[in-house]
Order: C-alpha cells, then sequence, then structure tokens
C-alpha cells in the first residue's frame, strides 16, 4: 500500500514538473585519514598504502564523491520506484563503500571473492547479519527506515560500507567534482541534506518555485546540525 | 777482560736477565689478569643479553597473546568450525586472515591449530606474497625453531579462547636468520650445527667443541687455538623435543686481541726503555767503579816507567777503598822517597866530609874546592848556562880535587918542586878522585869535572891528553877557576899572583890549555874576590845548595845544622 501511494505520487510530480535543484559541494581539505589496501591480489597483499595513491589521484575528489546529498520535508514524495542497488564483496572490500537509497530500496551484497563472509549491521535504521556465505552467493537487504546504515563484515575488520537511506526519492552521491543535481523537484520547501562520513551532517534549507534552484554546501565549515532521525555512528 | 768490562757485563748481565724474566712474568700475570677480566665482562653480557633475550620473548608472548583476541580471527575459527576443514573456501578465508595479520605484524609463518594440536590453516611468506602450507607436513613445536621446505622458522605460540576455553592455537613466527642475531651464536639439532656465525670455524670443529657442554649452562672451551665462551639462548629449554638448542659462541681472545696487543706493545716498549736505561746505568756504574782503579793504574804506570814515585792528588770523593789505597801507595811512595833522600844525604854527607877533609889537610888549600866552585859558578852563569849545569858545575868543582885524598900528605905538602915520581903521583888525582866517586851511586854527574879537570885543549893535559871539545865544557870551566885560584893563592914557597897576573898568565895558555871562551868569561867577571857575597863560610853552604837542589829542603836542614854543630 504504501508503494502504491509513492507510485501514485511520482506520477502526480511528473505532470507536474518540478524544477532542478543543482548544487555544489566544496571540501579543501582531507576529512578521512584511512590506509587503503592495494587489491593486487588473494594472497599478494602489497603494503599499506596512502589514501590516493591508487588511482585516486585527489584526496579531494574521492571526498566529495563520498557525499550523500538528499531532501527532507517538502511534500510528501516517497519513492515509488527503485534502482537497483547492489554492494559487491571484492579483493576483501565493499565496492561501492557509498550507496545512497530512498528508502524501502533493497540492497543486494554479492560475494565475488574466493572467501567467506559475514555482511551485518548493528546500525539503528537497520540492524542485520547475513552470515557466513561463499563465492557465488549474495543476500538481500531492504532498508525501510530512512537514517545511516554502517555495514561490516565479521571475518575482516577492515571492511566497511555506508548505505545513506533517505526519507525521498531525491536522494543522490555527489560526483568527484563535488556537483549534483536533484531532477523534477515540485514547488516547496525543503531542507536539503548533506551528509558527510567523518565530517557529519550539513542542512540548508531551500524553498523551490517553478525555476531551478542553486544550492552549495561548504564542508565542513557550515555548521552541523543534528539530523534528527540519522544514527551517527 | 778489562776491569771495566768486567764491572759493566757483571751489573749489566744479571740485571738485564732478571728485568726480562719480571717483566715477562709480570706481562703474563697482566695479560692473564686481562683476559680474566675480559672473560668475566663477556660472560655477564652474554648472560644479560640472554636474559634480555628471555625477558624480550616474554614482553613478546604479552603481545602476541593479543593476537589470539583477534575477532575476524575467531570469527574465521568459528566459519571454520561451522563449514569443516573440508570445505577450501572457508579454509581459505582463515588463511587469508592470517595472510593479513601476518603482512601487517611482519611474520614470515603462521598456523591455527585445533586444541589437540591438529593444524587447521598455515601460511608462510614468499617472495611475491603467502602461500598456504600442506598441513599434512607440518608438524611445528608450540615454541622454538622448526624447518619446512628447507626453511627455518622460530615460532611461538599463544593461545586463543572464546569465554574462557582454549578452542585454538596461533602459532607464528618468522623466519630465523642467524646473521641477522645481535650476539655470535651458532643453531645446532641433535648436536648437528644448522646455522652459524662463525664463518671460520668448521662445523664440526664447534660440533666436538660444543658435545661436551652441557645444554642449560654455559662453558668454556678451546677451538682453534682460542678460547671461547658458548651460553644457552633462551628458548633451549621448550625446543628440546626437535632437539634445536640455539647457544651463543663468544672468542675471549678475539675480545681480548686489541687490549692484548696494546699491552704487548707496552710491556715491549717500556722493557727496550728499561733495558736501554739498565744499559746506560751499567755503563756509568761501571765507569764510577772502575775509573778511580784506572787511574791508579795508569799512576802506578807512570810511577814505574819514570820511577818516580809522585804521590797521588788528595780527592775528597771516591771509593773509600780507592782512597785507603792511594793513601797507602802515598805512604809507601813517601817512605821510600824519604829513605831514598836519607840515602843521597847519607852520600852527600859523605863526599862533603871528604871535600871537608881535603880542605883541612892543607891550612894554605883550605877553601881552594869552594872559590873553584865560586868561580865555576859565577863563569857558567856568564856563558849563560842552564841552572842544571849550574849544579853539576856546582858540586862537581866542589868534589874536583877529591882524588887528592889518595895521595900522601909527603907529596901533597911538599915545599919546593916535586920529583917526576912525585909529580906522576900528583897526576894520579883525578883518576883516583873518579873512582872514588864512580860507584856512589847519584853522583855520576860529577865524574867528568872530577876525572878530567886537568885535560887541557891540546891534548897535553892528563889522565888522557884529550884534545879540545872532547873534554867537557863543565871540566873546561872547573879547569880555568881552579887554575885561577891555585894562582891567586898564598903558598908556603910564594905569595899569590893577583888578579891581574892570573889573568894575564890565564889568557897566555888560553887556545893552549885553557878554553878561550871560557877564560875570556871569566876575565869579563872581573875580580871575583871583592864580590860582598864571597864570604869564608860560603863553602858548606854552597854544598848544601848543590844539596838541596838535588834532594830537597830536608837536607839542607840535616847539612845546616851539622855545620852549626860542628
Amino acid at each position: 500500500m504504501w508503494i502504491q501511494l509513492g507510485s501514485c505520487a511520482l506520477v502526480a510530480a511528473a505532470v507536474l514538473a518540478g524544477a532542478d535543484i543543482h548544487g555544489t559541494i566544496v571540501i579543501d581539505r582531507k576529512l578521512s585519514r584511512h590506509n587503503v589496501t592495494a587489491s593486487v591480489g588473494m594472497y599478494q597483499r602489497g603494503v599499506a598504502v596512502e589514501l590516493g595513491a591508487d588511482g585516486e589521484t585527489d584526496p579531494l575528489a574521492f571526498e566529495r564523491s563520498h557525499v550523500a546529498v538528499y531532501l527532507e520535508g517538502g511534500p510528501k514524495s516517497t519513492a515509488t520506484e527503485f534502482p537497483k542497488a547492489s554492494i559487491e564483496q571484492k579483493d576483501r572490500r565493499f565496492a561501492p563503500d557509498l550507496v545512497v537509497i530512498p528508502a524501502g530500496s533493497t540492497v543486494s551484497f554479492p560475494n565475488f571473492d574466493p572467501i567467506f563472509h559475514n555482511v551485518f549491521s548493528l546500525s539503528k535504521a537497520k540492524s542485520f547479519d547475513l552470515g557466513n556465505y561463499p563465492e557465488g552467493q549474495s543476500r538481500l537487504v531492504t532498508f525501510p527506515v530512512p537514517g545511516v546504515v554502517a555495514v561490516y563484515c565479521h571475518l575482516h575488520s577492515n571492511m566497511a560500507a555506508s548505505i545513506v537511506v533517505a526519507p525521498s526519492r531525491w536522494a543522490v552521491r555527489v560526483d568527484k567534482d563535488g556537483i549534483f543535481s536533484l531532477k523534477d523537484v515540485p514547488a516547496g520547501t525543503y531542507t536539503v541534506v548533506a551528509w558527510h562520513k567523518t565530517a557529519g551532517t550539513f542542512r540548508k534549507t531551500l524553498t523551490i518555485g517553478e525555476r531551478d534552484a542553486a544550492v552549495s554546501f561548504t564542508l565542513p565549515y557550515a555548521e552541523p546540525t543534528d539530523a534528527g532521525h540519522v544514527a551517527h555512528r | 777482560m778489562r776491569f771495566a768490562t768486567r764491572t759493566f757485563l757483571s751489573s749489566f748481565i744479571p740485571f738485564a736477565v732478571l728485568l726480562a724474566i719480571s717483566f715477562w712474568a709480570i706481562r703474563a700475570s697482566v695479560m692473564e689478569t686481562v683476559r680474566d677480566g675480559l672473560r668475566a665482562s663477556v660472560r655477564d653480557n652474554q648472560v644479560a643479553l640472554a636474559r634480555e633475550q628471555s625477558r624480550n620473548e616474554g614482553r613478546n608472548r604479552k603481545l602476541l597473546e593479543g593476537i589470539g583476541e583477534n575477532p575476524s580471527l575467531k570469527a574465521g575459527l568459528q566459519l571454520l568450525a561451522a563449514e569443516g576443514s573440508a570445505t577450501g573456501q572457508a579454509r581459505n578465508t582463515v588463511q587469508d586472515q592470517l595472510s593479513e595479520i601476518c603482512d601487517s605484524l611482519s611474520f614470515d609463518f603462521m598456523m591455527v591449530s585445533g586444541v589437540h594440536g591438529e593444524p587447521l590453516a598455515a601460511v608462510v611468506r614468499y617472495a611475491e606474497g603467502f602461500a598456504p602450507v600442506n598441513l599434512t607436513r607440518l608438524h611445528p613445536p608450540e615454541q622454538g625453531f622448526f624447518s619446512t621446505d628447507g626453511r627455518l622458522y622460530e615460532v611461538t605460540s599463544v593461545p586463543i579462547h572464546e569465554a574462557d576455553t582454549q578452542v585454538a592455537t596461533l602459532t607464528m613466527g618468522g623466519r630465523f636468520d642467524i646473521s641477522r642475531f645481535g650476539v655470535p651464536a651458532v643453531l645446532l639439532q641433535k648436536g648437528t650445527v644448522i646455522a652459524t656465525q662463525m664463518r671460520d670455524l668448521a662445523p664440526a670443529q664447534i660440533e666436538s667443541a660444543l658435545a661436551s657442554c652441557p645444554a642449560a649452562a654455559d662453558c668454556e672451551f678451546r677451538l682453534a687455538g682460542q678460547q671461547y665462551l658458548s651460553l644457552p639462548l633462551g628458548r633451549t629449554a621448550a625446543s628440546g623435543s626437535d632437539g634445536y638448542s640455539l647457544r651463543s659462541l663468544q672468542n675471549v681472545d678475539a675480545a681480548s686481541a686489541p687490549l692484548q696487543i696494546i699491552l704487548r706493545k707496552l710491556f715491549l716498549v717500556s722493557g727496550f726503555i728499561a733495558l736501554a736505561a739498565m744499559l746506560g746505568i751499567s755503563a756509568l756504574s761501571s765507569r764510577s767503579i772502575a775509573q778511580p782503579l784506572v787511574d791508579v793504574v795508569t799512576h802506578l804506570r807512570l810511577s814505574a816507567a819514570t820511577g818516580e814515585l809522585p804521590e797521588f792528588p788528595e780527592s775528597r770523593g771516591g771509593a773509600q777503598e780507592i782512597r785507603d789505597l792511594t793513601q797507602g801507595f802515598n805512604n809507601a811512595a813517601r817512605a821510600v822517597r824519604e829513605s831514598r833522600e836519607r840515602l843521597t844525604r847519607a852520600y852527600v854527607q859523605f863526599v862533603g866530609s871528604l871535600a871537608q877533609a881535603l880542605d883541612a889537610r892543607d891550612a894554605y888549600t883550605a877553601g881552594h874546592s869552594r872559590r873553584v866552585s865560586e868561580y865555576s859558578c859565577a863563569i857558567a852563569k856568564a856563558m849563560n848556562l842552564a841552572d842544571n849545569d849550574l849544579e853539576i858545575i856546582r858540586v862537581g868543582a866542589l868534589l874536583h880535587d877529591l882524588g887528592k885524598i889518595g895521595i900522601s900528605d909527603l907529596v901533597l905538602q911538599k915545599p919546593g918542586r916535586l920529583t917526576p915520581e912525585e909529580n906522576e903521583l900528583i897526576r894520579q888525582h883525578p883518576v883516583i878522585g873518579k873512582r872514588i866517586l864512580e860507584n856512589v851511586q847519584g853522583l855520576e854527574a860529577y865524574l867528568g869535572i872530577v876525572e878530567l879537570h886537568h885535560e887541557n885543549l891540546n891534548g897535553t893535559g892528563y889522565p888522557h891528553g884529550l884534545k879540545g871539545e872532547e873534554t867537557p865544557l863543565y871540566a873546561r870551566i872547573v879547569k880555568v877557576a881552579d887554575a885561577y885560584d891555585a894562582m891567586t893563592s898564598d903558598r908556603p914557597y910564594r905569595r899569590g899572583k893577583s888578579h891581574a897576573e892570573a889573568l894575564a898568565v890565564l889568557r897566555s895558555v888560553s887556545g893552549s890549555e885553557m878554553d878561550p871562551t871560557v877564560v875570556e868569561a871569566f876575565a869579563l867577571l872581573g875580580d871575583q874576590r871583592k864580590q860582598p857575597a864571597f864570604a869564608g863560610t860560603q863553602s858548606l853552604r854552597s854544598l848544601s845548595e848543590a844539596v838541596q837542589s838535588e834532594i830537597g829542603t830536608a837536607a839542607l836542614e840535616v847539612v845546616t845544622h851539622e855545620r852549626e854543630a860542628s
């Protein structure tokens, strides 16, 4: 029933043909400090390398691409169509390590490693434990409650991923240039939320009319605000 | 061998030998002490190292026990238990975990085994990464050494607990590279050398040397001529089952070698210095001992050569014995000289008595000898003769008519002309005088005057009829003085001639009988009898002075006293 309501809203929005929100995320310093291991092979673990050394030449680009943006408030506009989301276990890492989905979406966790993984989460928005499963198997998890879900592996303590479950269907992951756009947003007053794992949650209130709107966040200088429903680690 | 050489050798050789022996002994004892000290310090070092090593092991163990608490690994073990060890992927998962831990902690080997010791999963490091190990052939000890695939590992084990219950054992370690071991060490398995840092020692040598060492105690032994110290290091006790034992192997001699070299140099240098000093001291002391004796000997040799007996100068320094010796010699020499003087004095007294007796026989000739002596001396002085000649002339002139003793008073004192026989008797007196004196030692110098004072220049004189220069100058001088005094003296049968008359007569025979040079010298002197010094008492004094020149002041005093007494 909830899903049907969502699809009705979607149809209404399409008729209304709302405006787009274009935004930029500006990050001028490294926010995360973590080592990534070069995934060369199963048993060929190279030396620990600093972030940015493994193809990610720009550490700020890495930071920008790890920001999730979504809208809060405004007219009810829950998603009726859900994008396919998947977090793979490959080379002893979660790929991708950040997924932004509207509430109610389902994420699959396929194992592409020749070893067991045991994916689990203890987050308030959704806690689960998928148990040990070997290569080739997959598990599905649905996330009905908005919030941030931190995903780990029992067998590999260095594996971690974040799933941002947005309360609306306008939820995107920012690209590496810090640019995002939220399409077809109906007129109304919204709160634009930007989330970064280590920087926190940032909010800006925005009233959308007929025309496209622009919004910009500078992380981490904007005063972080309490998202209320977002579970912090 | 000379005395100086002997004293030098006898002082130097024993000291040199003693010095060498004592240096050698001291050096040996110092070396021994140093080596003992070093050995003790090396032992202390080794013990401290071994203790430090076992303490480190304990500390490491605590750290390693933390690895056993790794939740991921525990999850992996649960997976393994759930899936069963037959499942390849479950084991792969755990091996992957082990590889990861190994990588991050720089281990070369890691293994999990079940509670009963059965291996569950194990990985080793290769050049390019980690690889699983065939578990069937793997039996590492809980702690100690083991080798697999020709590689030697040193491992230790920690338990993996789950709710206070040990569920597995984690064994981990690194490849054992003895060359990177902090102390010189050797690893043995059942008495066989597996690895050694002592590359210059043959393993067989080490094995045989260590065979007698107790497993858990330190021991010392000689190996290839060097002293070695060996201590068990750490893990020996735990690795007993496989027979591995790790021992330190320290060359004590090599450790003390630099010091020994320094000491040897020091001793060598100081020994040479001491020897050189000894040489110098010996030379000096032998010189100081021998030199006075050499001086004495030189002095005695000189005395022997010259016949004189000079006294040694009074020396304050020097040895008492040398002083006694020189003093003894001086005393003896003085005694000899005194006796010689006494002898000479006796001769002179005797001769003086003869002259006095001669003069006393005839009142008219009284003082003749004395006057002739005076005149002769005056002439000799005028002719610039040396003092020595003067003395000979003075005494010789005093004695010149000594031979007249042997001529009868009848002839000698006969007034008037003498018969040819009597004349012949008179002419004997020079020879008689010579004969009297020639046997008296010390009066040889006067014989010429006594014998030849009647020789004429033209060879008409007696006793030998010598010509010109054949007659000594002394005799020629005395002849002129004798003739002059004879002419100027009063005689019973005539008065004496005046100085001028006498001089005229002398001049008339000058060149034929008399030496013209002497006559002219006498003529130039003038009348000697008018000289104030020409007093009657001069005779004996002149004789005394003559004697004095011969025998010194002592004789003069004696003679003078005697004259005064008479």
